[in-house]
Order: structure tokens, then sequence, then C-alpha cells
């Protein structure tokens, strides 16, 4: 048995230090250690040995079997290395060929969101986006969210780690909520403002199906002399119709954002049930769509516009949850995890 | 918060199913997170702090039902008793301090009907003498607190700043350390309570104790909620603390405990309340102008005054169409002109409000050239045959190892869920290389994909974020740079505005471009003679690591307003 396993050591590591490429070092491994492979099946033979001999055969064949698997894995490092070297023969030779045909595909955020930019875009509406990297100020301050006030608890917020700039500590997050677009917008005292922005945001929170820490928002942000809460209806009539059908319409519920007084919910007339009650908006015959409302004085305030002249409407939601619905897509994940198949779905 | 059916009809006459009453404080006040025909779970919102009471949901259905509460405000009376020994070290701490201490007490199981009240609200029964405490609270929203007054030093209750490094056992049997800036109940010689949020081990009410001195405070919203944040530790008391209470409420639910353990056969020996115990009435001035221009509807001044009266708020008719409105003590979330206006249209019905359409208005123009370049782009490249792909901001444990990425010089996040958030990206292209080496082992043998998305790092004092384009091909041929090459541009030949004018540029790569890209395959991208990115074939030794066999062309370049 000593001799027998010898011989195989012997045999195998000539053959793995002669293996030129990964796929021979594949096979090697295979016939050493798959389910049939040399290695595995030895040890069936151990039975008929004496104890004597176990106790010498035992220790020699783990380490041979030790020994070959590192000298497959060298083998397998010294053959990539080795073809990783050849890599500097070969040339960029950049010269004209043929593209392949292929359907290419839009994401499906990016089509949802030209859809409803034009909508806006109808209506006067321009975009003005926001960094995702945030100041307090802009994503909280400035939006009457101050510290220590228990709304801050609404946002689950993931803060920058500032060790290495020049930042005090929490005053740099990812932002919660496109609304940071708001206070930088109006800053610039340029109104009437009718802006929109559909983009990313993020939030402290654990990823399954329903849930991820990255999402988009479509927020529209309006101020100006006599801007009201009709206004507020008609636009989010016009977008309900527009991307769920003549029969969607809007209903208001109150409901606190600190950022917004009167503040409201606004619901959608289930589209799925037309009202009568499903699964999807749990029997009531309306499902939960946006929040809205009519800009804080203490906003208008916080970015220097009177807010006894001016007034402001505010409506914001999450697009992929109404990808989801109106697809009836059962895991948020497929939207940033790239996924091919359901990509070229759509 | 769970509000039991029962104890509200008690304290408010109504008419309604379960499912009617929650159908309207959803439209008109609350939200209704689930009914059941003995609670009603209410989704609280951070403003009305007043709804943390079974009293304050009371008073909110008689307005939007239009019916009538059944309680009074009691006064606190009693004859002529010694005080009790009260100190308040600093009134930013709390402006009041109350405290009564009763005798003749015998702890037992309370009875059926408070055990009742207390189970729907989701409060579990722990004897009658500590229960008396948790229904007042539920009932009133103020927090009180019984201490065995055998366990309190020289009968004193002091209210002062926690001594730096000083410890309090709490009653989940957790030691707490406290700081200077956590406000603490003490006798003379120890801190008895972490204020507002959790009593002390030491001093609870145990089977032997026949007096206690009872405790109601208006501890300091802002302290106490930094106080809950840095131990950890909410409660149902902390919650209530942080949402702000008032005087006369203390004042009225101090009354009604006194008299619950008078019922017990209590007997109150001594009393004592300490601070001004007065609510500063407060008036806001409403005009008729600014609340239908906020509207866009006119709703005629009784029916004003009427909706705000029914809510308890005190109209009086002002000059020039305007009102002095006197606020009901109770309502500490409304200050403005604007609350005031919230009430009237939550109570005149947002349903009547009809949709009106913005007026023409000349809108100063924000530059929209950059966000059309970038979709113009996108359906370019789509157009070409490749399909976007959107990918997380951070970097993937996954792309950070097999990358061996140096972390350097990538922003971090200081309170990641999990590792996989700990990074922001820095490049889109490794995002894409794992998007590729999933849909291979998904069976894909072709894959032509591109993302248009924000990229961060460093700067000088705030980090930076910037577009950038990034194409990943991988088309089966031991070359596919020759083909994203030709796909690139042929992309950029049909960007009309010809935002994009990129060439192949020279100089010396770095260490970085040295790692990751094959040694002749390679190639910076330059616009106006400036480094905007890269071509190249990802080098064999990290595609081997993400187990992809072909060879793999990656661009990447940055896209600017």
């Amino acid at each position: 048995m000593e001799f027998k396993l010898q011989d195989l050591k012997k045999d195998y590591s000539d053959k793995i230090n002669q293996a030129q490429n990964l796929e021979e070092l594949d096979k090697i491994y295979l016939q050493l250690f798959g389910k049939n492979g040399e290695i595995t099946v030895l040890p069936k033979e151990f039975g008929k040995l004496s104890a004597d001999e176990k106790k010498v055969i035992g220790p020699l064949f783990n380490q041979i079997k030790q020994d070959l698997e590192k000298s497959i894995e060298e083998q397998r490092t010294k053959v990539k290395e080795e073809s990783y070297k050849k890599l500097s023969g070969e040339k960029l030779a950049l010269k004209t060929t043929k593209i392949q045909k292929r359907t290419g595909h839009l994401h499906l955020a990016t089509q949802f969101k030209k859809e409803i930019i034009d909508l806006f875009e109808k209506l006067g509406f321009q975009q003005f986006d926001a960094p995702h990297i945030e100041l307090d100020k802009y994503n909280f301050e400035d939006l009457n969210i101050p510290k220590d006030h228990p709304s801050r608890d609404m946002w689950d917020t993931l803060y920058i780690d500032t060790g290495n700039l020049k930042v005090e500590p929490r005053q740099l997050l990812l932002r919660t909520h496109t609304s940071n677009f708001w206070p930088r917008l109006m800053e610039q005292g340029k109104t009437p403002i009718r802006a929109m922005s559909f983009d990313r945001c993020f939030r402290y929170e654990a990823v399954d199906a329903r849930h991820s820490h990255t999402f988009n928002q479509f927020e529209i942000a309006v101020v100006g002399e006599n801007i009201t809460m009709a206004n507020l209806k008609y636009l989010s009539d016009y977008l309900l119709k527009a991307i769920l059908g003549k029969e969607a319409k809007s209903r208001f519920r109150p409901k606190y954002y600190p950022f917004v007084e009167p503040g409201v919910g606004i619901d959608c007339l289930c589209v799925f049930c037309h009202g009568k009650g499903c699964k999807i908006c749990s029997g009531t015959g309306w499902f939960e769509i946006a929040g809205a409302g009519m800009i804080h004085p203490n906003v208008l305030k916080a970015t220097g516009l009177d807010p006894k002249k001016y007034t402001g409407l505010a409506w914001g939601f999450g697009p992929d949850r109404i990808l989801m619905l109106k697809h009836s897509i059962e895991d948020i994940r497929y939207f940033l995890e790239g996924d091919l198949d359901f990509l070229e779905k759509y | 918060m769970k509000v039991s059916l029962s104890w509200l009809k008690e304290l408010v006459n109504i008419k309604l199913t379960p499912e009617e009453l929650a159908e309207i404080l959803s439209l008109t006040s609350i939200g209704v997170k689930e009914t059941t025909p003995d609670y009603l779970e209410l989704d609280l919102t951070y403003n009305r702090g007043d709804l943390l009471s079974l009293r304050g949901v009371a008073r909110e259905i008689a307005a939007v039902t239009g019916s009538k509460v059944l309680f009074t405000a009691d006064s606190l009376t009693y004859g002529s008793l010694p005080s009790t020994t009260v100190e308040i070290e600093d009134e930013k701490l709390s402006p009041v301090e109350a405290v009564a201490k009763i005798t003749g007490l015998k702890v037992g199981p309370s009875n059926p009907e408070w055990t009742k009240k207390l189970n729907d609200s989701g409060i579990r029964s722990v004897n009658n003498l500590v229960d008396i405490t948790n229904l007042i609270m539920l009932e009133f929203g103020q927090p009180l607190h019984s201490f065995d007054a055998e366990a309190v030093e020289n009968k004193t209750i002091i209210v002062r700043r926690a001594k730096a490094g000083e410890a309090i056992t709490t009653l989940d049997g957790k030691i707490r350390k406290l700081t200077a800036e956590d406000i603490v109940l003490a006798d003379t010689q120890k801190p008895l309570d972490v204020a507002g949020i959790m009593g002390g081990k030491d001093t609870e009410v145990e089977d032997s104790t026949t007096t206690i001195l009872l405790s109601a405070s208006l501890f300091n919203p802002v302290m106490v909620r930094r106080t809950s944040k840095r131990l950890g530790l909410s409660s149902e008391a902390s919650k209530r603390f942080e949402h702000g209470l008032t005087k006369t409420n203390l004042l009225q639910a101090f009354a009604q405990a006194i008299k619950m353990y008078e019922s017990l056969g209590g007997k109150l020996i001594a009393i004592n309340l300490v601070g001004d115990l007065e609510d500063k009435p407060r008036s806001i001035t409403l005009t008729q102008e600014k609340l239908n221009n906020l509207l866009g509807v006119e709703i005629p001044a009784k029916q004003v005054e009427s909706y705000l009266t029914s809510l308890g708020f005190h109209p009086k008719g002002a000059p020039s169409n305007s009102w002095q409105v006197t606020l009901p003590y109770f309502r500490l979330d409304i200050s403005l002109e604007e609350d005031v206006i919230e009430e009237v249209a939550r109570m005149y019905g947002y349903e009547k409000i009809e949709g009106q359409s913005l007026k023409d208005e000349k809108i100063p123009e924000i530059n929209q050239s950059f966000y059309n370049f970038l979709y113009d782009l996108k359906v370019d490249l789509k157009d070409t045959g490749l399909t976007e792909v959107q990918t997380y901001s951070f970097y993937s444990t996954q792309v950070l190892d097999n990358f061996d990425w140096d972390k350097k010089n990538l922003i971090k996040i200081a309170n990641p869920i999990s590792v996989e958030t700990e990074y922001l990206r820095e490049d889109l292209w490794p995002n894409l290389i794992d998007v590729a080496a999933k849909n291979i082992r998904q069976g894909f043998s072709d894959i032509a994909i591109f993302e248009i998305g924000k990229v961060y790092g460093p700067n000088k004092d705030h980090p930076s974020e910037d577009y950038r384009l990034s194409i990943v091909l991988m088309n089966g041929s031991d070359n596919p740079i020759l083909e994203l090459y030709q796909i690139f541009q042929q992309a950029m030949s049909h960007l009309r505005g010809e935002k994009l004018q990129l060439h192949l540029g020279g100089g010396d790569r770095g260490e970085y471009e040295k790692k990751y890209f094959h040694p002749k395959r390679f190639s910076f991208l330059e616009e106006n003679g400036q480094s905007v990115g890269g071509l190249a074939e990802v080098h064999k030794r990290y595609t081997d690591n993400f187990g992809i066999k072909g060879r793999v062309a990656v661009l990447e370049c940055e896209l600017k307003p």
C-alpha cells in the first residue's frame, strides 16, 4: 500500500507539473478528487490493513492528499501567471470590425422616467437633480426637520464616514429622498419654480423582495404666488391617469411630513380591481401611492423665500413600486442586480 | 398605538362600527393600521402628540364625528396637607414636578376591568399599584412614576442632571451609565429613575409596598430623546415625553391617579407641586385670504369657525376677514397659520377640493441639455444593441475581493447596513463585470451592457460625485475591444449635439491601469486633450477571479454637464 501511494504521488506530481493549461488541471483534479477519483476511493482499501499498517498508511495518505492538492493549486497559479505573461505578446490592433446584431434595451426605470418627464415637461416642468451625497442641511435642516426632533426617526439614514474629509461627523449623508433638490433650487431665488427630479435615494434598510437600501424617487416642486392645494389635486390626477389609466384618480388623506403643511398622503383608486377591493389594495379599493402637500413656510424661509408672498406644492412617489405593480414584478432587487433575462423583457 | 374600543366608549359617544370609525379617522385625522372588534391601532405621526392618549383620541373623534366627549377635566383638590420634599435643580430639565405621598396601600392583582383596558392597549398588567400609572399614561398621555417610599432616602425627590459616572440599575435589570446630559429623579443619595425613560430597580414597587411617592414631571423632550438614543432604550413613556406634554394635562392626570389610589384604600398624606403650573395661552392670526389662497377653495367664515370650535380652538373675529384663534392647550403641534389652515381643510374634507390646473407663467429656465444628453446617449447605446443595466452605488464584498480593490480612496459609510454597503463605487465597470459574471452563470454567452450613473470619490472637503458611462462587452472573440470600439464610435456618431468628442489618447499608464488591464490592449480616452476615461481589455487575472472564461472589454468615461 505504501508503494502504491508513493507511485500515485509520483505519477500525478509529474502530470500536474507538465499540465499547460487550466483545463488539464481540472481534469487531473477530477481524476484524483472527483466522485470516483483515485484519492477519493483509496480509503476503501484501508479496511484490509493491519492495525500497525494503518498507523503508517493513514498519516502518509493524508500527507500525499494535501501535497497533491497543493501542487495542483500551485500549478494553476503558475499556468495562469504564464498565460498572463503571454498577454504582452498580444496587440490592441484597433481595426474596423463588424458590430454584431443585437437587440438593445433601456432599463425599465429609464423608460418610466422618460414617460413621466415628458408628461410634466408638457406642463412646463424642468428637471433639477441634487447630489446623492448630501449635507444634513439640505436633506434635513432646511426641510424643517431639526436635529433632535422625533421626526428624524422617519428616515433611517446612511451617514458618510467623514474621517478623511474636512467635514464634521454626521454632517454628510446619503440623501434619504429627492426632496433635497427643493432647498438647493429654492435658495437660488429664481421664482416661480416648476421643477422635478427622478433620481436615486438611499435608506438604512435591509434588502428583501419589497425593500431596498437604494431606490428611485420622483418628485415635483412648484413655488409661486397663489399655488394652491387645488393645483396639487389637479397634478395628482394628471399623473395618476397618465401612468395608470383614465380610471385612476387621487384621494387625499391627512399625513404628516415635516416639510409640508398641510401634508397629505395620496391614495389612488385601485385600478386593478376598479375600487372593489383586492389583494393589491388590501381590500380597501384604494392604494397609497404618494406623499404630498403644501411646502412648509419654514422651508421657504430657510431658503430665503418670503412665505407671505409665496406658496408651494410638492408631490413625491416611488416609481419602483409602481413599476412592480404595473408589471407584476415580485422582487425589487430585479431593478439593480443586472439580471439580463429580466431586463430584456422590457 | 392600540386604542381600546370599549375604553374609548367610556370617553366619547360613538355610534359607528369600528370600520366606519377607522374610515373617518383615516380620511380626516390619522391613519389606522389595524381594525379589530377590540381595538384600533393608530398609525401615529410625529406631530400629533395629543393622540398618544385615549382622551386625545376621544376629543378628536368627537370633533370629526360631531359627537361629544363624556369626560370632564377634574382639577386637583386636597385639604391642608404637609408638603413632600421636592426640588428642581434647573427649570430646563422640567418646569414642574409634582409628588404625592400615598399610604395605606396593598399590592394585589388589578381588577378585571383594568386588566382588560391594559390588554386591549397591548400592555401587560403588573399589579394594581403599577397598573394605575400605566392606565393614566394611556388615558392622559402623561407618564407617572410610583416609587416605594421606603426605598427613597429622606423621602425627597430631586430633579437633577445625572453626575458623570453615575450609574443606575433600571427595571429591566440592566446597569445604565449616565452622563451630565441625562436627567434623573434622585433622592438625597442616589438616582432613582432615568427621567422619562425607565424607573430604577431599587425603588420599584414590591409586594410589601404600602406607601408610595407618586411623581409627575414634564421632562425636557430633547434631553429625553438624546438619552433614549444614547442608551438605545425607548419606552412608552419616553415616546410621550419626546412629543411634548402640557401642565394642564399633567394636573388632570395627577388628580385622577390619586383618586384611583384612593379607590384602592390609599390615603393622600402629603403633596407638593413645584413650578409654574399654568400653560400660557397661545393664539394665531388666521386670515380668510391666506386660507383661500393656500387651499384654492372658498370656505364660508361661519364654517371655518365651526370647524375650529369643534376641535377645541377658539376663533375670535378680528378686522379684515381674519380671526384671532386661541389654540387648545393640548395642540402643541400647532404653531403657524398654515397649521390652523390644515385643521380647517381636513374638517372641510379634502375630497371636496376640486383640481385646478397651474396658471400659465414664465418659468426661469433651468438648463436641461445635460439631462437630455444622458437620455439621448442611452437611446443611442440601446440602438447599437446594448442593454442598459443599473447597479447599486456600492461595491459588494465580492467585487472588492475579486478585484483586490484598494479601499483607500473610497467613500466609506459610517453606519453600513452590512459589509455590502460599506463602500461607495468609484468606478462603474467593476460592478458591470460582476453583472456579466452573474449572467454568464445563468447561461449567457454574449454580454453587451452599459450603465450610466454616478461614481463617488474624495475631494478636498466634500466628496465629489460625477456621471460616468461604462460599457462591458464579451462577444466570444479573443479581442472584444475591437467591437466595443466600433459600438462606441457608432453610438457617438448618432449623438447630434456632438457632446462627446472622444479620441484615443496616449500617456503613461498608472499603477491602476497596469494592475487591472491587459498590458497591450488599453488606451486612454481623451476629450480636448484631457484624459476622461479609458478603453481596455480587463486583465485576465480578474476575469479569472470572477470565473469568466472569455475575454472582456470595458470602456469607461466621464460625462460632464
